[in-house]
């Protein structure tokens, strides 16, 4: 039984690699053998060399630190901002049919479209950018908490009524861990999106140091080598940014039926 | 509203993590924000061709106040250019800043309450090239190209105006917006036709991978782009004595980028900005750095600048009228031109574009 | 939007309207409404605005179809064979991980700056999330149904057409909806960074030339189509729920 998971784990890795590989071997031959402009498709040790370059003579782990930094403060300000909106306008019926209505209708507004406004209001600094970073991050948020908010049972909430919970109480020990799924759910998408922003906040507001600035500069050089590794830097932090979400959702959530 | 005071929120939050990281100090220093509406060759933080790049690169305000312990400058560059330089000071970000026409006046038209306080880049010349093998021999053949400028910046105005004597209008080319490292990157590509722009396409054209077509150079003058040093209302009227300090350093700056024999040196101290020297030399050829570094506010720009305003209307790039009433404010400039003994240093020059005698 | 929903916005509009009458509110931070109104019809009288947005939504049409469709092909080839799924998945999750924007700057050293650039940049966004959900529909498609399809003695293509697609098509659905607004968003990042005609050109535009009052409406009219979108996917939806309830019945 055993053999026959590891073999048929074996077979999935195999075949998991296979393109790939395909298509490094393809890469790199053609980038060899000039079949591809090398402008357009520079040779894997010139990424490599560029790689290097950035790490050691430039201050790419800087770049890098300065997006994070960014990218984590937005999403701080902007999920705990969330959280807290969302359980407004889900607890107070007042401010759910006062202020629901206009945030639905401001959400639909694409996020990079509030770009201009921002630059505007907070100027070329760190902070339109943290701010919109938060943006992105908030608005997953207070949707799905709102709606995990939304969704307690309600006899869940007449046992609080019992109990004489105070609104506190009510708040920290029924409707925070019933809607935890859902504001697990919420972050996810709050990291994913908080990432998509930091690199918009790079590219469309005042330059800085940061990797979406190194991508920039690297098609104004036309460093093909550079944007590549811009690019591959993107998407392995996205990567643990997912895994962190996940791995902070099933952690979030295995906690859940001791709080509930 | 909810977006605001969201943004107040993480406004407040930065600064009181700001003010936690710093620690609290008793006497907050004064910071002169300076902003640069232009920034270097793969954005390093200089520029060149104006009196202002000059006094950046010789550091002639951080020496004007290196006394002053209480007293920081800090420049920015704008990549953005003149329209990023007109978000900062809408957000008080900034206190003085090198901007050209076109965009300073479109920050007067809404609004922003800034003083035109000296001339730097003034008379500044404006280049045409064109990707090779676009097929492009003169200034007409543009009509239905993909032409690229950056909007709102004072080589739009001129472009436009250098379109209209050669009967095209706008509308009759595909405008690209592009900033400057962008230009570069589109024109080598192919990807536009042409470009306007400045050292950038000499540049260009040196390294063969395009043809600079056309210049203003020499051409009627009123092709010319301007630009100079603006400050902000507030910090003036808040603090008249460090404006002049501040206005003394640039005339000081524009002085010497104006000596003849300085030449060679000016030009060395712009390649800060990473735009190489014989471009530099270029640029300037045929002309007397007096002429173009001048920091006089004479009849002829400020006629120009009149005249910018209406063709900015005219051409649908400025809703209101502008009026400029008020806006130059000469002051700091005679009593600096004064007490460093410059009064007749530069030549004058009428609205007629002649020299005048005084 | 009920009566107190629209409280709000009423009262927010009344406070702009004063704030900006009396002076507390720059020009240069946020213009009166006045203006954003005159642009707004100004620019509807002239065709300005129906000829951006006409530009984008085609964009978006032509970019959506293609990433829709190669998406859905995707996903139903790695829903229905594990070889594929094997081969493929680990290549698509990579792919995945890259923000749309960060593509924008390489495609635009490979493909230029033309339409070409915005059609895969939207087809991209659209593309993603497509996969991710008809793949995820087809697997949760009840094996008993399957097994049910076996007993009738389906075909293959029978038992894809007639059990496994439409009982992915509330996953595919979403699919669709998220692609959509990924697509959207793509869209504005694209024209925001190349292009000289769409709904994110008129944002350049109006920051450029610093009119805020045309930043809004464009910003508005980003919205509107936001919502208008969303609107008829949810029309739709509950056309096919009731569609498949009918059939079921049947």
């Amino acid at each position: 039984m055993t053999a026959t998971t590891a073999s048929a784990r074996l077979v999935r890795f195999r075949r998991g690699v296979t393109l790939p590989i395909v298509l490094l071997i393809a890469w790199e031959i053609s980038s060899r053998t000039g079949l591809v402009d090398p402008r357009f498709l520079p040779s894997l040790d010139e990424v490599a060399l560029t790689a290097k370059r950035e790490l050691f003579d430039n201050d790419l782990i800087g770049e890098l630190g300065y997006s994070l930094m960014r990218n984590i403060a937005g999403f701080l300000i902007g999920s705990v901002a969330g959280v807290a909106f969302a359980t407004l306008l889900a607890l107070s019926r007042i401010a759910d049919r006062l202020i629901t209505p206009t945030f639905n209708g401001l959400k639909q507004i694409s996020l990079l479209a509030w770009i201009p406004l921002i630059s505007v209001w907070f100027g070329f600094g760190e902070q339109a950018k943290v701010v919109f970073v938060a943006l992105a991050a908030f608005i997953p948020i207070v949707l799905n908490t709102y709606e995990g908010m939304r969704n307690v049972p309600a006899d869940l909430i007449e046992v609080g009524g019992a109990l004489r919970f105070s609104w506190r109480q009510r708040i920290l020990r029924i409707f925070l861990p019933s809607a935890l799924p859902s504001i697990a759910t919420g972050v996810h998408l709050g990291l994913i999106y908080s990432w998509l922003a930091t690199v918009g906040a790079e590219y469309f507001l005042a330059v800085g140091p940061g990797v979406g600035g190194l991508i920039i500069a690297g098609r104004e050089r036309f460093d093909m080598a550079l944007v590549m590794l811009g690019v591959m830097i993107l998407g392995l932090v996205g990567f643990f940014l997912n895994r962190l979400a996940y791995a902070l959702e099933s952690h979030l959530l295995r906690w859940r039926p001791q709080l509930g | 509203m909810k977006l605001i005071s969201l943004g107040r929120f993480a406004a407040g939050a930065a600064l009181a993590l700001g003010l936690l990281a710093t620690g609290a100090r008793a006497e907050e220093p004064l910071v002169i924000h300076v902003g640069y509406a232009a920034i270097g060759v793969d954005n390093r933080p200089y520029a060149e061709g104006t009196s202002a790049a000059t006094a950046r690169a010789g550091e002639y305000l951080e020496k004007e106040f290196a006394n002053d312990a209480n007293i920081k400058v800090e420049w920015t560059f704008f990549k953005g250019a003149g329209p990023a330089v007109n978000e900062a000071f809408a957000n008080d970000q900034l206190d003085f800043a090198y901007q050209g026409d076109l965009p300073s006046l479109i920050g007067r038209a809404s609004g922003l309450k800034t003083k035109y306080l000296l001339a730097s880049g003034a008379r500044k010349p404006l280049y045409l090239a064109v990707a090779k093998d676009s097929g492009i021999a003169k200034i007409e053949d543009l009509k239905g190209r993909k032409v690229a400028f950056q909007r709102g910046t004072n080589g739009h105005l001129a472009a436009i105006k250098v379109l209209e004597a050669h009967g095209l209008k706008e509308r009759d080319v595909q405008v690209i917006n592009l900033d400057s490292a962008g230009t570069v990157a589109a024109l080598t590509s192919k990807d536009i036709d042409a470009a306007f722009g400045d050292t950038q396409l000499i540049n260009l054209a040196a390294k063969g991978a395009a043809d600079v077509i056309y210049t203003t150079k020499g051409d009627d003058p009123r092709f010319g782009r301007n630009a100079g040093i603006v400050g902000r209302e507030a910090f003036i009227e808040a603090h008249p004595e460090i404006t002049q300090r501040v206005v003394d350093a640039f005339v000081k700056a524009a002085e010497w980028s104006s000596d003849e024999p300085n030449r060679a040196a000016l030009f060395e101290l712009w390649h800060k900005s990473g735009t190489p020297i014989p471009i530099i030399e270029e640029y300037f050829s045929n002309d007397k750095l007096a002429y173009r570094n001048s920091p006089l506010i004479d009849e002829l720009l400020v006629s120009q600048y009149k005249e910018q305003a209406e063709k900015s209307k005219e051409y649908g790039l400025i809703r209101r009228s502008v009026d400029l009433e008020g806006w130059f404010e000469p002051k700091y400039l005679n009593y600096a031109l004064q007490r460093l003994n410059l009064k007749s240093f530069w030549q004058p020059y009428g609205a007629d574009g002649k020299p005048v005698n005084s | 939007m009920g009566l107190t929903g629209a409280l709000l916005p009423g009262a927010l509009l009344v406070l702009w309207w004063i704030a900006s009458d009396k002076g507390f509110l720059a020009e240069q931070i946020l213009p009166p409404p006045a203006y954003v109104y005159e642009t707004a019809r100004d620019m509807i009288a002239s065709g300005e605005l129906f000829h951006h947005a006409g530009v984008s939504l085609r964009r978006v049409v032509v970019g959506f179809a293609f990433g829709a469709a190669a998406g859905l092909s995707l996903g139903v080839a790695m829903g229905l064979s594990r070889r594929a799924e094997d081969y493929l998945k680990p290549l698509f999750l990579a792919f995945a991980q890259i923000p749309t924007l960060g593509w924008i700057p390489l495609l635009m050293l490979l493909v230029g700056i033309d339409e070409a650039l915005k059609f895969i940049v939207i087809a991209k966004g659209a593309f993603v999330p497509m996969v991710v959900n008809t793949f995820a529909g087809i697997r949760g498609v009840s094996p008993k149904l399957i097994e049910v399809g076996r007993a009738l003695k389906f075909s293959d293509w029978q038992t894809l057409r007639l059990i496994v697609l439409p009982g992915a098509v509330p996953s595919i659905f979403t699919g669709i909806r998220y692609g959509l607004t990924h697509s959207w968003t793509s869209l504005v990042g694209v024209e925001l960074l190349a292009s000289s005609e769409g709904l994110g050109y008129l944002l350049v535009w109006g920051r450029q030339m610093f009119w805020l009052d045309m930043v809004i409406v464009a910003i508005i009219v980003i919205g509107l189509v936001g919502f208008a979108m969303d609107k008829s996917l949810d029309r739709t939806e509950v056309l096919i729920q009731r569609w498949k309830r009918e059939e079921l019945a049947a």
